[in-house]
């Protein structure tokens, strides 16, 4: 099996462009949840999103300036790089501006233009496969583009996540009466819901081999990494936590690694009451007895749906650098299975080890372990 | 890699299908059949009727393919895992969806529609229904037709992250928008993949240093070619089944 080590790492959010800036703002406690300006919310349980800043397209669709800034100045990707993308809706306004009338190429609502469009402005040339597994999509790609370096299918794969906030996505879940009225608070005890967010994050993936050969600089290894279904419920989580408990336990088999090792944990963390519960169950299964820094990222920059997993992994590379977890933006007072876990203070990472993990609609759950690089 | 092919599913438009049943041309240029219930599963199923058209034809095709296994009943969970490959995955639905956000400014919005707006819906109803506990993802590809889709299965195979994946692709003709724009045969079709050989076993599949699919030894560019390779591999495809009417199950 080969190493699998994560070369380059670049995020955008409504919180700045790059994970420095990421990491800074939660440390700070700041958040980019604001009224949503660009489509009416008058008739839903919400006005409020994480909207990337100044993200603006005339006929196109969003995804593509904010693609322009996540690849700006992203490191050169190798030609023979393999490219999966992570994404639930891709050009999902183009589908509205579609249904409203508007003259929209219906060719551009197809994820194989979005992956021909990366593939040619980063310069691969292979197969490029867009990977959809709800809220989880990104944390899954990762984890299958590890799969393939490890087994030498591929020396080099880029991730790339992405999801835009969409009038589409916010109906749907102010119909399901799943976003927080005001503004998400994971693992609090008075948690009434997510807040949607946009955002992407590119992750270059190669072998040791091929990093060492190229003088990549290492900024972290996917030591492990895991996926399991609940079988229970379309659009809720299992409540005894069973398919996410198996998803780590995967992971943690796949890095050799016991419980132990791990020093933090990157939860998904929405805020929805059945979804937090389901983590802190897993949790208190999987750590009994421990007291482990748990974060959400979800309070500060929403749930970012098909890139959170990216994102969460970026910032995750960041954290196990700086040795410290940034606080849960938006706790106030933790869920009582949370205490031990999660902190609305940065937590030190005594440790060399950050589980992070996803879960999503259709029963999904997927997790990696990431390991500190020696950049 | 090598993993052996134990059962194969459709639902294209020469109908519902399975490996043991034969047919000659698994795809054609044929609506798809409109399934019910009763086509594909005996029992009452309360679910199945309230599923969009995307993730019906999916669950069905997955249903067939199991049943062709020996692998549909169950009593406790499995670690089994999917890939669906899809050109536009549940876009019909979407565009569904989006005609109630138009309504009344978005408060009329359906959340049972919504549910069903992401290309693995139809992979939480069929975990559900065949108590499927592993990774479960669908995937858009570029231009290998569902080859993307058995190349990552062989590859949890190879890893031994489960036991069993099946591997296949799931598309609805192109809603009208995109009718003259995306070109491809409907339909779904699903291989049964395994580390062992099971009690009707199709031979293998291999995946080359280079990602190629092979077969029985045969390269295939297609899950078309791949299902042709299989079944005249067991001298299957002369026994063909196929009605002419091809849009009945």
């Amino acid at each position: 099996m080969n190493e699998v080590c994560i070369t380059a790492a670049q995020t955008v959010t409504g919180l700045g462009t790059g994970v420095q800036a990421l990491f800074d703002g939660m440390m700070a406690g700041n958040s980019a949840v604001a009224p949503v300006q660009r489509f009416g919310t008058a008739r839903y349980i919400s006005p409020n999103a994480c909207c990337v800043p100044g993200l603006t397209a005339d006929e196109d669709s969003l995804l593509y300036p904010l693609l322009e800034r996540l690849l700006d100045g992203f490191p050169a990707v190798p030609a023979d790089c393999r490219l999966l993308l992570a994404s639930t809706k891709g050009p999902v306004d183009l589908m509205e501006r579609l249904q409203r009338g508007e003259a929209v190429d219906p060719a551009q609502l197809t994820m194989e233009r979005v992956l021909s469009w990366v593939g040619e402005r980063c310069g691969t040339s292979g197969p490029a496969l867009n990977v959809n597994a709800a809220c989880a999509s990104s944390t899954l790609a990762l984890a299958r583009a590890a799969q393939m370096i490890a087994l030498g299918r591929c020396e080099a794969a880029l991730v790339v996540c992405l999801d835009l906030v969409s009038e589409f996505v916010f109906s749907g879940f102010s119909a399901l009466q799943a976003l927080s009225p005001t503004r998400c608070r994971p693992f609090d005890k008075n948690r009434d819901g997510l807040t949607l967010g946009e955002g992407g994050a590119a992750l270059l993936l190669m072998s040791r081999e091929r990093a060492r050969r190229e003088g990549r600089p290492v900024l972290g290894v996917v030591a492990g990494w895991g996926a399991a279904n609940d079988a229970t419920h379309i659009t809720a989580p299992a409540r005894d936590a069973c398919g996410l408990i198996q998803t780590v336990r995967q992971a943690l088999s796949r890095a050799a690694l016991t419980t132990d090792a791990i020093a933090a944990v990157s939860a998904h963390g929405t805020a929805t009451q059945y979804n937090d519960q389901m983590e802190l169950t897993a949790l208190r299964a999987l750590f009994p007895g421990r007291t482990l820094p748990v974060h959400s990222v979800k309070g500060a920059i929403g749930h970012t749906l098909g890139a959170a997993g990216g994102i969460e992994a970026a910032l995750g590379l960041k954290c196990l650098e700086a040795g410290v977890l940034p606080p849960t933006v938006g706790l106030i007072e933790p869920d009582p299975e949370g205490v031990g876990f999660v902190s609305d203070a940065a937590q030190d990472i005594r440790g060399d080890y950050l589980l992070s993990t996803n879960s999503g609609f259709g029963g999904v759950n997927a997790a990696v372990i990431l390991s500190r690089g020696d950049a | 890699m090598k993993a052996y092919l134990n059962g194969i599913g459709w639902v294209t438009g020469t109908g519902c299908g399975m490996g043991s049943h034969g047919g000659d041309q698994v795809f054609a240029n044929r609506p798809l059949p409109a399934l019910a219930r009763r086509d594909v599963f005996a029992e009452p199923n309360q679910r199945f009727g309230r599923m969009s058209d995307y993730a019906k034809l999916g669950l069905a095709a997955l249903a067939f393919a199991l049943r062709d296994a020996g692998l549909e009943a169950w009593s406790e969970k499995r670690p089994f895992g999917v890939v669906a490959g899809t050109r536009l995955g549940c876009l019909a639905t979407d565009l569904d969806y989006q005609r109630t956000v138009l309504l009344e400014g978005g408060g009329l919005a359906s959340p049972n529609l919504f549910a069903y707006t992401l290309a693995n819906c139809f992979l939480g109803d069929a975990a559900i229904q065949f108590g499927l506990t592993g990774s479960l993802l669908a995937v858009n590809e570029t231009g290998s037709a569902g080859l993307g889709a058995i190349a990552m299965a062989l590859d949890q195979l190879a890893l031994k992250e489960e036991p069993v994946v099946l591997a296949g692709v799931c598309d609805l003709a192109p809603p009208e928008p995109l009718a003259s724009v995306a070109e491809f045969l409907p339909g779904a079709a699903f291989l049964v993949l395994a580390e062992a050989p099971g009690p009707r076993c199709y031979g293998s599949v291999t995946v080359a240093a280079d990602g190629g699919i092979a077969c029985n030894g045969t390269s295939v560019g297609s899950m078309a070619q791949l299902i042709d390779a299989a079944l005249k591999h067991n001298g299957i495809s002369q026994q063909a089944e196929n009605t002419e009417e091809g849009t009945t199950c």
